[in-house]
């Protein structure tokens, strides 16, 4: 039992890293960004390419794979998120999707569609309670931890991270003192990419790295952030894990439904609290 | 001239909320915009803030026109648009307002606080709270503040005693009376008691288009006369 | 004088609809045009939610799997009679429309497009994992019939003539449907909601219609599907492919009928002959999607019947109007 909740600790701090940059793009601008994922899957490839072709270590590896998607969040911003602004809805979606789909099969056609394992990185285990536990999960909570404390403090106490959170409540308001809240709203978008890229890293020697892996966690990475309130980064947070704790505990049970208990948490939220979207 | 808004047409989709409207204000005015429900008295505002551009004609801030410009430009420029509906960023505090708006005038918050702090004196009390707690008269009075900082020339004031108590909107008109030797204004108000008593001129809109203008003080401080224009 | 003659083709579209697919069928060969007609029934099927109601469904490979397998399980281990398949699999197709509809139907935007993937998820899951005893799992599972009358489906040519005879009725059925107080109320609904509530309707009511509609003739050509290959697989019910029909939509122009068939056609000839010529037709995919969201929003159907409106009132002020709202 144990080493399941540890094991949905970790995911839940996976899926809230992932999440935030979601939640984000979602309250700033009302875009659902498929998007996302793509920046998740490919900063996994870097990081592999770095590794296993560089010949860099994993740590290394993990700062280049995360620097490396920046160039890219910013195109995806600059030319199809900024354009999609105040749009109807379903283009945003189908636009992202199609970058989305565009990004997959670009992985595709680079490193081909067989999935490429990573081994844990840091290989070693520690005792809890009785039970053997990989250190490697251990950071990952870690990190997502450190993360929720910077993020605290990068969204209450620099000038930077308050405008953000002004714009998702009122971004007319922001104009109307003369900020130009565009430039501000990509600084979110991009730190929620590199966010999503470090999930994608983190969680890549857990999972086997292939090109549709985005898909497989962006499903469950919107049901985070519909059920912890779309743009509430503290609901995000607490979202994230207890949603990571049911794939955990139903993982044990049966394991391929851990997935599908995610969205049937989803959906009993959205009959309970119907979210206009 | 100030302002100059010359024969701007807005829609909205296809529907035409602004029809051939014109009207002007000079440094150091206080012009209102009076009319019914629906007669585009804020359409009117927000068009001058940027946030919508006309179809056709010009408006013109000191000179330089301004239509379709961004509305943080247009803020830059120095015009700032004081929201109806009372909208405080209410997950910061007052003190957290007040910061952001110094920062977009690259104004030190002490300065700004002050600067506030001349139109609202009791500012000084509420700037730890949350601005969310404010009430109805004191977020007015925050925006009114947050609007002035950085010393813009042109404030437009969207209904600012809408919902008000008695007590609250004597406040607010005090602050904008002291607000009235540096500052010129637009205040698009249904209240003809505050309207008489405080604007230079006056113009009656109905149904998207400016119906009457009136520059005569007289006629202007007589709210009787200003009542048989609505 | 254009005008005058859509005017007349219109009159009779169904007659000229039919012309058209009959004559495609001999260039793309029969067994083609059978596909490409079950697929131009989904999208009319899709298109009532996202053309006249305004939803956009993420996962309506649900309700055309629902159909599918429905359709295979009735000849597995009820009997093996075509229409009774037909029946149950167009039943089925309504329950799931009947039973999670209160719920999807309350939604909009973002979160009414993610249940539905959600649902296509679970569903897919159900069949694949869950009920992988029944339905076989990742292998899928045969579907055979044995012969009613004149229908004997492993004949290719009544395959064609009942799927065409199907379509032209889907047709029918939803040019009647869009026509009358149901669509015009969709369409209504899809501006303004709450101005349709305020003129004394129960919305809920209405887009639980349209949505039992729709998912009732996503099932129909599910089973259709089946019909033609004999076979059915996850494929069906893979959440990934609800693109295909988003893809349509768009490019054949969303809200027509014509436009709907335009596209169903259109995404069928893409996906069919395009990897021919194109290895990454994928990416493919994803560029001219991409297009046509920034760039042709109205889709084919969309830039012709604008066309042929500005040939025919040249006079007529065309001209948008701007409205910029920050």
């Amino acid at each position: 039992m144990i080493s399941t909740l540890a094991y949905g600790l970790t995911v839940g701090g996976i899926l809230y890293i992932i999440s935030i940059g979601l939640s984000l793009t979602f309250g700033t601008m009302r875009i659902v960004n498929f998007a996302h994922a793509l920046v998740y899957t490919l900063a996994a490839y870097i990081l592999v390419t770095s590794m296993h072709v560089l010949g860099v270590g994993f740590f290394l590896s993990a700062i280049i794979a995360v620097a490396a998607v920046i160039p890219l969040s910013y195109v995806i911003e600059r030319f199809v998120i900024r354009r999609l602004y105040g749009q109807s809805i379903d283009y945003a979606i189908i636009a992202t999707f199609a970058v989305l789909l565009i990004g997959v099969d670009a992985i595709k056609w680079i490193w081909g569609a067989v999935p490429i394992p990573l081994s844990d990185p840091v290989g070693a285990s520690f005792s809890l309670l009785g039970v053997e536990l990989p250190v490697y999960r251990f950071i990952i909570i870690l990190i997502s931890l450190l993360i929720f404390a910077g993020l605290e403090l990068f969204f209450g106490r620099t000038v930077v991270g308050k405008i953000i959170v002004a714009g998702l409540e009122d971004k007319e308001a922001l104009a109307s003192l003369g900020i130009n809240v565009d430039k501000y709203f990509a600084v979110a978008f991009t730190l929620g990419s590199c966010l999503a890229a470090l999930g994608g890293v983190l969680y890549a020697p857990i999972t086997a790295i292939n090109p549709y892996m985005g898909f497989q966690v962006l499903l469950i990475c919107f049901a985070v952030v519909v059920v912890g309130g779309m743009g509430s980064i503290r609901g995000t947070f607490v979202a994230a894990f207890a949603l990571g704790m049911v794939m955990s505990i139903t993982g044990r049970f049966w394991g391929p439904a851990a997935d599908t208990m995610v969205f049937v948490v989803l959906g009993l939220v959205l009959i309970v609290k119907p979210i206009e979207a | 001239m100030l302002l100059s808004v010359d024969r701007i047409n807005v829609f909205y989709g296809s529907a035409r909320v602004l029809s051939e409207v014109s009207l002007h204000a000079k440094h150091g005015e206080v012009v209102s915009i009076v009319g019914r429900n629906g007669a585009g008295k804020s359409t009117m505002l927000k068009t001058i803030a940027g946030f919508l551009r006309p179809l056709t004609g010009a408006v013109k801030f000191d000179g330089e026109e301004i239509s379709g410009r961004p509305p943080d430009q247009v803020a830059r420029l120095g015009v700032r648009y004081v929201f109806q509906d009372k909208r405080v960023f209410t997950k910061l505090t007052v003190r957290e307002n007040i910061e952001l708006a110094a920062h977009a005038a690259k104004v030190r918050l002490i300065d700004a606080i002050d600067r506030v702090a001349q139109v609202y004196p009791k500012i000084s009390m509420f700037l730890a709270s949350k601005a969310g707690g404010l009430s109805g008269g004191q977020r007015q009075l925050l925006l009114i503040g947050r609007a002035i900082v950085g010393s813009p020339r042109l404030l437009l004031v969207d209904e600012p005693t809408e919902g008000l108590a008695a007590g609250a909107i004597e406040e607010v008109l005090r602050a904008l009376e002291l607000l009235r030797a540096e500052v010129s204004m637009v205040i698009v108000e249904q209240n003809l008691s505050v309207v008489s008593r405080f604007a230079d001129r006056i113009y009656c809109m109905k149904e998207g288009h400016i119906a009457t203008e009136l520059s005569d003080l007289a006629d202007v401080r007589n709210q009787a006369y200003l009542e048989t224009y609505l | 004088m254009l005008n005058a003659t859509l005017k007349i083709l219109q009159k009779f579209d169904l007659l000229v609809i039919a012309v058209l697919f009959l004559l495609l069928a001999p260039i793309i060969s029969m067994d083609r045009s059978i596909d490409f007609m079950i697929f131009c029934i989904f999208v009319l099927a899709y298109d009532l939610l996202y053309g006249y109601m305004g939803r956009l469904s993420f996962g309506h490979m649900l309700y055309l799997g629902v159909g599918a397998y429905a359709f295979a399980l009735s000849g597995e281990y009820l009997a093996a009679n075509v229409f009774l398949a037909l029946l149950i699999a167009v039943g089925s197709g309504a329950a799931t429309g009947l039973i999670v509809g209160p719920i999807v139907v309350r939604t909009t935007g973002a979160c009414f497009a993610l249940i539905n993937l959600a649902l296509n998820q679970l569903g897919y899951f159900l069949v694949l994992v869950a009920f992988s005893r029944w339905t076989g799992g990742e292998d899928g599972m045969s579907a055979s019939f044995k012969r009613v009358g004149i229908f004997n489906f492993s004949n290719h040519t009544i395959v064609f003539c009942f799927t065409f005879a199907c379509m032209l009725l889907v047709v029918f059925l939803v040019r009647r449907l869009t026509n009358s107080l149901l669509g015009i109320l969709l369409r209504g609904i899809k501006e303004n909601e709450t101005r349709v509530k305020f003129l004394g309707y129960d919305t809920f009511v209405i887009k639980m219609a349209a949505f039992i509609l729709s998912t009732t003739l996503s099932a129909f050509a599910g089973a259709l599907f089946i019909i033609n290959y004999s076979y059915v697989t996850t494929s069906f019910i893979d959440p990934l492919r609800s693109v295909e029909v988003i893809f349509a939509c768009l490019i054949g122009g969303a809200g027509s009928v014509y436009g709907a068939l335009a596209g169903g056609v259109g995404y069928k000839l893409i996906s069919n002959y395009l990897p021919n010529y194109i290895q990454r037709w994928e990416m493919f995919l994803g560029v001219v999607l991409l297009l046509l969201v920034f760039k042709f929003r109205s889709g084919v159907w969309g830039y012709v019947a604008a066309f042929v409106k500005r040939c025919d009132r040249p006079a007529e002020e065309t001209k948008s109007h701007p409205e910029v709202s920050r």
